[in-house]
C-alpha cells in the first residue's frame, strides 16, 4: 500500500501515512494544527481533534493525500510506538530547542525507526519553538550533523510564528513521492506491486510483534 | 471401575449396568444406557432420517435461491449473455455442491432460509441456526439488490463472491491465517478487477468493496470469529480478568484530561463506553470499526468540553485506555484479531477508522503490560491495589467542589461512614478474639496450676486409723449424742 489509492495512469493519487513522534509538550499538535488549519492556540479552533488530520496536496501535478497520525508522547506509551508507525511512509520527529532531553528522545526514535522500517521511511527531524531562540539548549551544529548521519532532513520551525512548517511538509511529500516511484520502478508494473507490498507489510508485522513483546494487533 | 466402586461400598444393581435393550451386554450412560451396538442402531435410525430431511430442505432452498436470483435478474433485463452466465453459475454450483454436500448440511451459513413463511413452519429444527440464516438471507438479498444496477460487473462480482464463500467453506479446517490471507487476496483481486476490467471510478469501487466485505463476512462470521483453532478465546478471558483486576485505576493515575463532574462530559463517557461494548455485537469488520470510531468521537467531545481545545494523541490515548478499563468490552482480543484478519486492508491502514483502531490496539497492549511505573505508583502500592488489600484513597467529601452532585457527596460520606464502621467492627472482632483467647489461656493456666500443685503435693491416701465400721452401724454415732430433750413439767 506504499502508493495505493485510486486513479490510473499518469494522474495517480498517492496516499501517504505520516507519523508525528516526539515527547509531550514539544508542540506536535500545534505544528500539525498550524499546517492543516493555519491556526495556533486559537480559541476559535473548530476542529474536534488534532490527532488524526488529513491534507490534500498537488505537487507538480501529482495528487497527494496526506494522513497525519499524531502519537502519544508520554514516556509511559513509548513501547507502543511500533503499533503506530508500521506501514508509514514518513515520520516527523519533533523536539523542543529549549529542551535537551527532547532531542535525546528523538535520537531514540530514529534508532528504532531505522531498525524496524529500514530506509523505506523518510525521516524529518524538526526543532520546534525557534521563537524561543534565546532559551536554546540544543546546539544547531549537533542536530544537523546528527540528522545527516542518519539520513534524515533537519528543519527549524515555529508553530507560533508559522515558520518553516509549509516547507517541512512539502519537502517530506516530495521525498515520499520519490521513494514511492523508486519502489514502483523496482517492482515493475503496478499490478503486482500492491500485492507484494501487502505481504511485505506482514513481514514487518512479525518483527514489530517481537519488539513490542506481544502487541495485540500485530499479527495477521 | 464398577468392581472397584462396589468394593468401596457403593451399591450398583447389576441390572442397571446392562443394556437397556436387554441384549445382555453392558450399557453405558453416554449411550443413554444402551450398549455400543444397540446405541448405534438406535441413533443411526434417527440420524438417517434427519440427514434425509436436511438434504431435501437444502436442495429446495438452493433451487429457490437460484430462482429468486434469476427472477431478480430477469426483471432487470433480458440480455442473452446474462442468462448464459447464469447457466454457467448453476453449473459451477452443481460441481462444487458434489464436493461439499455433507459439510453443507451441518453449517449454518451454507444456504439461505426459505423465502416464504409457510415453508419456515415446515423446517425441521428451529434452532439458533435459523436466526443466523435470517440475517444471512437479509444480507444476500441486499447484496443482490445492490449489485443489480451494476449489470454485468455486478453479476460477475456475485459469482466471484459465491466462489469465495465455497472456498472458505473448504478451508474451514485450515489455519485462520490461511483463511485471512485468502480473503485479503480476494479483496485485492476483486478491487483491481473492478478498476481495470469494469473501469469503475475509485469511489464506486470502494462502495462495492464495502458491500462485498459485508456479504462475505456476514456469512463466514460464525466460523472465522474467535475460531477454535486459535487460542483467541483464552486470550479474551485473560484480558477480561486483567481489566477486572485493574478496577481500581482512577482517571487521575492515567492523567486523563476529562472531568467527569461536568454532566455533559460524563454523558459522553457513558456513550463512549456503550459504543465500545456494542462493537462485539456487529458482524462485519467495517461495522465494528464504525463502533470504535463513534466511541473515539465521543471521547474527543469529552476532552473538548473539558479542555476547550482540540484533543491531541497525548490526551486521546489515556482517555481511550480509561474507557476500555471502565467498559471491559466483551471479547476484545477476538474482535481486534477478527478486524485485523478480515477487514479490507486499505481501510485499516490509511483511513481515520484505521487510526482509531490502531489506538485501540495500543490501549490493549498498554493494559496488558501496565505496571506500577506506567501509573506513577510505587511497586508496593501497585501490589497492594492489585491484591485488593487496599484501594486508592477516595476524595474527601469536604474537598468536593460546591457544585458537585449532592447524591454523590452523600454517597462518599456514606462510604466513609461505612469504612469507619468496618474499622470499628474489625476492632470489635479483634477484641473479642483476644477475650476468647484470654479465657482459654486462663482455663489452661488454672488447669496447669492445679496440675502443678497436684504433682508437687501428691495425694497420699493414708489408711484410716480405725477399721471401717459395719454398714449397719449407722446408729453408732447416735449413741454418742446426748439424750433427746424431754419435756419437763414445772410445778405450778
Amino acid at each position: 500500500m506504499a502508493a495505493g489509492g485510486g486513479g490510473t495512469g499518469t494522474n495517480k493519487t498517492y496516499s501517504f501515512k505520516v507519523v508525528l513522534l516526539g515527547e509531550g509538550c514539544v508542540g506536535k499538535t500545534s505544528l500539525v494544527l498550524r499546517y492543516c488549519e493555519n491556526k495556533f492556540n486559537d480559541k476559535h479552533i473548530t476542529t474536534l481533534q488534532a490527532s488524526f488530520l488529513t491534507k490534500k496536496l498537488n505537487i507538480g501535478g501529482k495528487r497527494v493525500n496526506l494522513a497525519i497520525w499524531d502519537t502519544a508522547g508520554q514516556e509511559r506509551f513509548h513501547a507502543l510506538g511500533p503499533i503506530y508507525y508500521r506501514d508509514s511512509n514518513g515520520a516527523i520527529l519533533v523536539y523542543d530547542i529549549t529542551d535537551e532531553d527532547s532531542f535525546q528522545k528523538v535520537k531514540n526514535w530514529v534508532k528504532e525507526l531505522r531498525k524496524m522500517l529500514g530506509n523505506e521511511i523518510s525521516l524529518c527531524i524538526v526543532g520546534n519553538k525557534i521563537d524561543l531562540e534565546k532559551d536554546r539548549h540544543v546546539s544547531v551544529q549537533e542536530t544537523e550533523t546528527y540528522a545527516e548521519s542518519v539520513g534524515a532532513k533537519h528543519y527549524h520551525t515555529s508553530a507560533k510564528q508559522n515558520k518553516g512548517i509549509e516547507e517541512l511538509f512539502l519537502d517530506l511529500c516530495k521525498r515520499m513521492i520519490e521513494n514511492a516511484q523508486a519502489d514502483e520502478r523496482a517492482k515493475g508494473n503496478g499490478s503486482s506491486q500492491s500485492a507484494t507490498a501487502r505481504r511485505g507489510v506482514q513481514i514487518i508485522d512479525d518483527e514489530a510483534q517481537v519488539q513490542s513483546s506481544g502487541g495485540c494487533c500485530t499479527s495477521g | 471401575m464398577s468392581l472397584k466402586s462396589e468394593r468401596r461400598g457403593i451399591h450398583v444393581d447389576q441390572s442397571d449396568l446392562l443394556c437397556k435393550k436387554g441384549c445382555g451386554y453392558y450399557g453405558n450412560p453416554t449411550w443413554q444406557g444402551f450398549c455400543s451396538k444397540c446405541w448405534r442402531e438406535e441413533y443411526q435410525k434417527g440420524r438417517q432420517k434427519q440427514i434425509q430431511e436436511d438434504r431435501e430442505l437444502a436442495e429446495r432452498l438452493q433451487r429457490e435461491e437460484e430462482e429468486a436470483y434469476a427472477s431478480s435478474q430477469g426483471a432487470q433485463g433480458t440480455q442473452p449473455s446474462l442468462t448464459f452466465s447464469k447457466f454457467e453459475e448453476k453449473k459451477t454450483n452443481e460441481k462444487t455442491r458434489k464436493v461439499t454436500t455433507v459439510k453443507k448440511f451441518f453449517s449454518a451459513s451454507s444456504r439461505t432460509v426459505p423465502k416464504k413463511e409457510n415453508q419456515e413452519t415446515k423446517a425441521p429444527s428451529p434452532s439458533i441456526n435459523r436466526q443466523v440464516s435470517i440475517e444471512t438471507e437479509q444480507v444476500s438479498k441486499e447484496f443482490i439488490e445492490f449489485l443489480k444496477p451494476c449489470q454485468k460487473a455486478g453479476h460477475d462480482v456475485y459469482k466471484q463472491c459465491k466462489i469465495c464463500l465455497e472456498a472458505m467453506q473448504q478451508k474451514r479446517e485450515a489455519s485462520i491465517e490461511e483463511q485471512s490471507e485468502y480473503v485479503q487476496d480476494f479483496y485485492h483481486n476483486t478491487a483491481e478487477k473492478l478498476q481495470l476490467r469494469w473501469k469503475m471510478p475509485s469511489e464506486k469501487v470502494e462502495d462495492v468493496m464495502d458491500h462485498i466485505e459485508k456479504f462475505i463476512m456476514t456469512r463466514s462470521y460464525k466460523h472465522v470469529f474467535c475460531p477454535e483453532t486459535t487460542d483467541d478465546e483464552k486470550k479474551d478471558l485473560t484480558v477480561q480478568r486483567r481489566i477486572r483486576a485493574l478496577h481500581w485505576v482512577t482517571s487521575q493515575m492515567l492523567c486523563v484530561p476529562v472531568n467527569e463532574d461536568i454532566p455533559e462530559v460524563s454523558d459522553m463517557v457513558v456513550k463512549a463506553i456503550t459504543d465500545i461494548i456494542e462493537m462485539d455485537s456487529k458482524r462485519v469488520p467495517r461495522d465494528k470499526l464504525a463502533c470504535i470510531t463513534r466511541c473515539s468521537k465521543h471521547i474527543f467531545n469529552a476532552i473538548k468540553i473539558t479542555k476547550n481545545e482540540p484533543a491531541s494523541a497525548d490526551d486521546f490515548l489515556p482517555t481511550l485506555i480509561y474507557i476500555v478499563l471502565k467498559a471491559n468490552p466483551p471479547r476484545l482480543q477476538s474482535n481486534i484479531q477478527y478486524i485485523t484478519r478480515f477487514c479490507n486492508p486499505s481501510r485499516l491502514m490509511t483511513g481515520e477508522d484505521g487510526y482509531y483502531f490502531t489506538n485501540l490496539c495500543c490501549a490493549m497492549a498498554f493494559i496488558e503490560k501496565l505496571d506500577a511505573q506506567s501509573l506513577n505508583l510505587s511497586q508496593e502500592e501497585f501490589d497492594r491495589y492489585m491484591s485488593g488489600q487496599s484501594s486508592p484513597k477516595k476524595q474527601d467529601a469536604e474537598n468536593w467542589p460546591p457544585d458537585a452532585c449532592l447524591g454523590v457527596k452523600q454517597m462518599y460520606k456514606n462510604l466513609d461512614l461505612l469504612s469507619q464502621l468496618n474499622e470499628r467492627q474489625e476492632r470489635i472482632v479483634h477484641e473479642a478474639r483476644k477475650l476468647e483467647k484470654d479465657l482459654i489461656d486462663w482455663t489452661d493456666g488454672v488447669t496447669k496450676e492445679v496440675q502443678d500443685i497436684v504433682e508437687k503435693y501428691p495425694l497420699d491416701i493414708k489408711p484410716k486409723p480405725q477399721p471401717l465400721a459395719a454398714i449397719d452401724s449407722e446408729n453408732v454415732e447416735n449413741d454418742k449424742l446426748p439424750p433427746p430433750l424431754q419435756p419437763q413439767v414445772y410445778a405450778g
